[in-house]
């Protein structure tokens, strides 16, 4: 659970780490502000208004700020609850509205995911070039998997025959994402875990994480998911939990408990919640504990655009995992370039880019232009937002292809050679 | 409140750059310091044009007008003390020129000085003042602070930096002072009087700045005491032998065991201080300042001198130095953070002071200071809703400034004056010597719009 045991001592470092405050250059788009807007507003020198509401909600709720607090305050939880708080005496908008009510049961979500599929489908293509969804074209967003990618695959899957003897079972989060749009990074994702010997199960009746309806007021929702998601994971056996999505990793890792916490939910349910919590590892620190195992190729036949490869550092995996840079890092046979500004945000922000496209875009905009100079050819990046606000904001000449970096790991990966069996370096003290 | 007429005036000049909702005024009613005063209006220019007719029509109207850059002072310059216009320069943020032949830039008020760092650095060179707010705060707040930092010590402040600058006086009338040359004695040296005048004589809009090549090598040392009365006398006694480092930090017992209690740097808890010194220049007077520092500490209790080896381990040991501050708002709701400074000589009396004045209100406090310019920072940690406790505070600063004129030192080696001290402007300046800045306050904004309530 995030610390929070310190007082906004109004220095204003976080100013520094604001993607918006960069952005805007306005105190009232700074986390100090919000933090001082809450305070105000909870001494009664400030209502409830919808102007209140903007400043609060025109966050992309990276979790920076909290990161670098130099006295721990947990801005990312007081920020979620005001949300929620002005969200109950406002509204919020109707797609948004929307979008919570689908993630909040799985079925929905499907049946959603289902007509949008059957939508891009049929959608003309200079139709879809024509509508926009914040200030993207809707034909510069993903296509949705012809399947759900947890329909594509068994519940449990052994280890790959080459991987030698079994090392354990680890639990994968596929997250919505790679279920319903990214299902290669999903592939990818077993093929490096099963190759590497591990068994994996992905538990059927897990739902969104549930960040998205803890942005957005859903927070009854949010819980019912939360406590679902809980019961499907909670798992002594396994080794590790594996998420893909750094957004989704830091809801396990820090809301999960913290909601059973919050809404009394029992000291059981609290425990089970730590534990998921603790197992929680995000795909790429689980590659680089094994690193030393794999074996990469530096002419591949797979389609792999040639030439250099450079990463983008997703915010939710700064300030909850490690940067996967240190794995592109230490692959010889990875030409890594790293652009100037790769550990800053992009934008995405979850709805951000949707609800605030003018400043997303300008945070985006910067960053291809740096992705522009280095002259990488492939883009990685773990979050599935991330992926789509900067890849739709790519020109077509770019010709840079963007990917999980599991998944250009996966095509990279000749074998796996095991001098020992032994547990999972990473998994020891998760 | 704003007359209505000023307001549509201010709105036809700057659309929606001008604001007077609430919730947005809430964000300018304060900074760092703990004193706040909500504006009438928040505006932000784009141009010396603008801030020129703002200028004109507050003079006119009479309105106050505070400047603002990212709101990181820490004495409370930037509030509005009086209500009125906050003039908020964020926006004006750009670096119109960079010279490293003839060793000037040339940035507007907004530039943020760790912005300008990262812009100079590939060209070898760099701008001296590092205000620990340097990553956030801008350089017309640094300018009208006269801000500090660790590496003035050896480099100085900002006004030793400042060649020229573009000012709007109140009456809207623009002016500029300096020049783009190193060497310029032509008239009065209005830059250094514009440095640290904390926006009370007019609106820098535009600065030209002195920068300097990097030096060839940094090197630093950690150095443990066992007590903190020998911490302060080495101070005085390797910058009594002639040598210059860039830096000198002393952190005392209090601040070692808060940062090891907020984030276990590995500092030595049962040390009474330590210093964190750092060299600069050719690799050999590097080595050999180095050599010299390590043999005058050994003479004053020293417990263990650590030498970084590279620059990861000079980022960590620089990482419990940034700590501290931070590590000290956890402790209590309301820090108050003071930068008395005295003659480097005084010190370890000036320790001795402070510690005697804390203790004998019984207030949580700790000592942190750029030691080798004598600029001390005694933090008090306490909570203002404890009104006993509070006045406590109020009293142990008094006397600590009091000490401080005794030791023939001043209030504010870096920060400023702002709310925060200007009752204690009579310990260090006398009846005339403040009337000659009243006198120069009033010649130039006689209808005292520029930042009243404040030091002058």
């Amino acid at each position: 659970m995030r610390e929070s045991s310190g007082n906004c001592g109004k220095c204003g470092i976080c100013l520094s780490v604001c993607p918006v405050y960069k952005v805007l250059k306005e105190e009232q788009a700074s986390p100090r502000a919000r933090v001082q807007l809450i305070r105000a507003y909870g001494e009664k020198r400030l209502a409830s208004t919808p102007l209140l509401k903007e400043l609060i909600a025109k966050c992309l709720m990276c979790g920076s700020c909290a990161a670098n607090c130099p006295s721990g305050v947990d801005h990312y939880s007081s920020f979620m609850e005001m949300r929620s708080r002005l969200i109950d005496d406002h509204g919020d908008r109707l797609e948004i509205r929307g979008l919570v009510y689908l993630l909040a049961r799985e079925r929905r979500l499907r049946m959603a995911m289902g007509m949008a599929r059957m939508g891009q489908g049929v959608l003309p293509d200079r139709v879809a070039a024509r509508f926009k969804l914040g200030n993207i074209a809707v034909d510069r967003f993903p296509r949705l998997n012809s399947r759900q990618f947890r329909k594509t695959v068994p519940e449990e899957i052994a280890p790959a025959k080459e991987a030698g003897q079994e090392r354990g079972t680890v639990l994968y989060f596929t997250g919505c994402a790679s279920n319903y749009i990214y299902g290669e990074t999903g592939e990818a994702v077993v093929g490096l875990l099963t190759r590497l010997g591990y068994r994996v199960i992905i538990p059927r009746e897990q739902s969104c994480c549930s960040v998205p309806m803890l942005y957005h007021g859903g927070v009854d929702e949010a819980l019912t998911n939360i406590e679902q998601n809980i019961k499907s994971f909670h798992r002594p056996d396994i080794k590790a939990i594996i998420v893909d999505c750094p957004t989704c990793g830091s809801a396990l890792k820090h809301e999960f408990a913290a909601m059973m916490e919050r809404f009394d939910r029992g000291e059981l349910m609290r425990q089970k919640a730590l534990d998921i919590a603790e197992k929680t590892l995000d795909i790429m620190s689980f590659v680089y504990s094994h690193l030393s195992e794999m074996r990469f190729s530096r002419d591949s036949s797979t389609p792999i655009p040639e030439g250099p490869v450079s990463y983008h550092l997703p915010c939710h995996l700064k300030n909850s995992f490690v940067s996967a840079e240190r794995v592109l890092n230490n692959i010889a046979e990875v030409d890594y370039v790293a652009a100037e500004d790769t550990s800053e945000c992009c934008g995405g922000g979850g709805t951000f880019f949707y609800e605030y496209p003018e400043v997303a875009g300008k945070i985006a905009g910067s960053k291809i232009d740096n992705i522009r100079r280095t002259g990488a050819k492939t883009w990685l990046t773990d979050c599935p937002v991330c992926r789509i606000n900067l890849s739709a904001r790519l020109d077509s000449a770019d010709d840079i292809t963007m990917m999980h970096p599991a998944k250009y790991l996966q095509q990279k990966l000749v074998d796996v050679i095991r001098e020992e069996d032994g547990d999972c370096d990473s998994c020891n003290g998760l | 409140m704003l007359e209505h007429a000023v307001k549509s005036e201010l709105i036809a000049l700057l659309g929606d750059r001008f604001s007077d909702e609430p919730e947005i005024l809430t964000c300018y009613a304060y900074d760092s310091f703990l004193e706040e005063s909500m504006p009438d209006a928040v505006i932000f220019p784009k141009t010396t044009d603008e801030v020129a007719k703002i200028m004109a029509l507050a003079n006119r109207a009479k309105v106050p007008v505070t400047a603002r850059g990212a709101g990181t002072s820490v004495c409370g310059a930037p509030i509005a003390a009086e209500h009125g216009i906050v003039l908020c320069f964020s926006k004006m943020d750009k670096i119109m020129e960079v010279n490293t032949a003839d060793r000037y830039v040339v940035v507007q008020p907004g530039v943020i000085n760790g912005d300008l760092q990262k812009v100079l650095a590939p060209s070898g060179f760099f701008f001296p003042p590092d205000p620990g707010s340097m990553n956030f705060s801008t350089i017309g707040g640094n300018v009208a602070l006269n801000a500090g930092g660790p590496r003035c010590l050896k480099y100085g402040v900002t006004k030793d930096y400042v060649l020229g600058m573009q000012v709007v006086l109140a009456s809207g009338k623009v002016v500029r002072f300096g020049s783009k040359n190193i060497k310029d004695v032509t008239g009065y040296n209005f830059t250094s009087l514009f440095c640290g005048s904390e926006g009370t004589l007019g609106m820098v809009t535009e600065v030209t700045l002195k920068v300097i090549a990097r030096p060839e090598t940094t090197q630093t040392l950690l150095v443990t005491f066992a007590d903190l009365d020998s911490t302060a006398r080495a101070v005085s006694d390797i910058i009594g032998s002639g040598i210059l480092p860039v830096s000198m930090e002393l952190l005392d017992k209090m601040t070692i065991n808060a940062i090891e209690d907020a984030v276990q740097m590995g500092l030595p808890r049962e040390a009474g201080g330590t210093l964190l010194i750092e060299v600069d220049g050719s690799r050999e007077a590097c080595d050999r300042e180095r050599s010299q520092i390590v043999h005058k500490v050994k003479e004053h209790n020293v417990m263990a001198v650590e030498e970084a080896e590279d620059e990861a381990d000079r980022n960590r040991l620089w990482a419990a130095r940034r700590a501290a501050y931070g590590v000290f708002a956890k402790i209590a709701p309301d820090i108050l953070s003071e930068d008395v400074t005295v003659p480097v000589s005084k010190v370890p009396e000036m320790i001795r002071r402070i510690y005697q004045i804390t203790e004998k209100y019984n207030l949580k406090a700790g000592v942190l200071a750029h030691a080798g310019d004598g600029n001390m920072h005694p933090l008090i940690c306490a909570d203002r809703k404890n009104k006993e406790e509070w006045k406590l505070v109020k009293k142990a600063f008094r006397e600590i400034f009091v000490a401080g004129a005794e030791l023939e030192g001043t209030l504010s080696g870096e920060h400023g004056i702002g709310l925060a001290k200007a009752e204690f402007l009579p310990l260090v300046m006398d009846q005339e010597s403040r009337d000659f800045m009243a006198c120069i306050k009033k010649a130039v904004d006689p209808n005292n719009i520029l930042n009243p309530g404040k030091f002058v």
